[in-house]
């Protein structure tokens, strides 16, 4: 099987993106004679080269960021540049993957209503969307943080690997928690990531400055 | 009859100068508003030296409440959270509105704070500001738009309203008269 990868996120390979990607692809390579083509977004302007990559690929994942409730501007930019190939029969089979910063897949579903109606605009078979919130910060924990989330994307990768579809039992796993709970709510206002902020605003002698209002006209 | 006179902002995510339908219909809102005596600031965002968010969190923990790249963005927060209404406005291109308006809109990230608050029941971030200012959407049909299109379109612009700490009053379309846009905006 062949698959072709966009990173859409704007961090490129500084990104949580890749780190997840890495981990479906390290479990799609299992697969005999399976092999894979990646393109950063971020980097790669070549609209032309885009599109051809697009074309040419037998298994597409487009993987990003939740930016906004949606897509990065650079994946808006490519999608529009598929424009000429809606209905294209020799069209990729399609799937996603967003991962957003707030931990709730709420956040995600409703880009994922526009990736589903992207598939059949463009006329291509719809695998499915990967959602995963609450990535924020894990290209920079250390391995033992993340094993369970890697050891997800791998299984996720070394099934599709095989079968060509997304394991619709990770898949529900990794989308947890949808909403949550009042406790969860609770806990998450005792103990959110609030130090992940306030570390780095101390790191950069900002803190006091945290609350600033610079845009403000004084009336 | 005006009951309220506002601050309105518009950004205009048209990226292409020969759809001129849709210039002139915001052209002509502008006006329309204007001799509503509400003040206007429309950005042609295609003119304007807009770079992409880079993801690099400068604007919530280096530089708090502003971007770290310089270009007009600044100009736009300013012009926004300064608005008591501020105006999405875009083609639909491939079922979304434009990359352009897009970029636009992630470079509003320093308006809001990076520490976290429950609305609604999710989480999501605080306040920077004490107010913002509502928000609306007008769309340009593309050749294959359909009502499920304009329905995610509208979704997704209601999810960011939460995140920007508003809600979204209307979702318009261009085909419809620029009075209706304005009957709206002067009803709040
Ligand atoms: C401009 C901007 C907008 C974002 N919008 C959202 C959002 O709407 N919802 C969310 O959960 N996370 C949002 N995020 C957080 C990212 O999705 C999150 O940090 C993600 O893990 C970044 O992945 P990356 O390192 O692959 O780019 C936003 C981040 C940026 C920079």
């Amino acid at each position: 099987m062949q698959l072709t990868v966009f990173n859409g996120s704007p961090r490129g390979k500084g990104s949580n993106t890749k780190v997840l990607v890495d981990q479906f692809l390290d479990g799609f390579m299992k697969g005999n004679g399976n092999s894979y083509k990646i393109v950063y977004l971020n980097t790669t302007k070549d609209s032309d080269y885009l599109i051809k990559m697009f074309e040419e690929a037998e298994k597409f994942l487009l993987a990003f960021p939740l930016y906004v409730d949606s897509m990065p501007t650079i994946v808006k930019t490519f999608i529009e540049s598929l424009e000429p190939l809606c209905g294209r029969k020799e069209n990729p089979d399609i799937g996603f993957l967003v991962q957003s910063g707030l931990p709730e897949s709420i956040h995600s579903r409703y880009v994922e209503r526009y990736l589903k109606k992207l598939s059949a605009r463009l006329g291509c078979s719809y695998m499915g969307t990967i959602i995963k919130g609450g990535v924020e910060g894990a290209q920079a924990k250390p391995v033992w943080m993340n094993k369970k989330l890697f050891n997800s994307f791998y299984q996720l990768g070394k099934t599709f690997g095989e079968t060509g579809k997304f394991d619709e039992e990770i898949v529900d796993r990794l989308a947890q928690p949808e909403r949550y709970s009042k406790i969860h709510l609770w806990l998450f206002k005792l103990f959110g990531k609030f130090w992940y902020w306030d570390t780095m605003l101390k790191k950069n002698n900002a803190f006091e400055k945290r609350f600033n209002k610079p845009y403000l006209e004084v009336k | 009859m005006t009951s309220k006179k506002m601050k309105i902002t518009i950004l205009n995510g048209n990226p292409q100068a020969d759809n001129i339908k849709f210039d002139s219909y915001i052209d002509t809102l502008t006006g329309l508003l204007k001799s509503n005596r509400h003040t206007v600031t429309a950005f042609k965002l295609r003119d304007m030296d807009i770079k992409h968010c880079i993801g690099c969190w400068s604007c919530w923990v280096e530089t708090p409440g502003e971007c770290i790249i310089s270009d007009n963005s600044g100009e736009i927060c300013k012009s926004y959270i300064n608005s008591d209404f501020v105006i999405f406005a875009s083609p639909v291109i491939m079922g979304f509105t434009s990359a352009l308006l897009k970029k636009a809109m992630e470079r509003l990230l320093p308006l809001v704070h990076p520490y976290f608050e429950v609305v609604n029941g999710e989480i999501h971030h605080l306040s920077r500001y004490d107010r913002y200012p509502l928000m609306g959407l007008i769309i340009q049909k593309g050749r294959d738009t359909d009502e499920e299109d304009i329905k995610i379109i509208s979704d997704i612009y209601m999810r960011s309203a939460i995140n920007i700490k508003t809600s979204l009053r209307f979702t318009k379309l261009t085909d419809g008269s620029v009075e209706e846009v304005v009957n709206a905006i002067n009803s709040i």
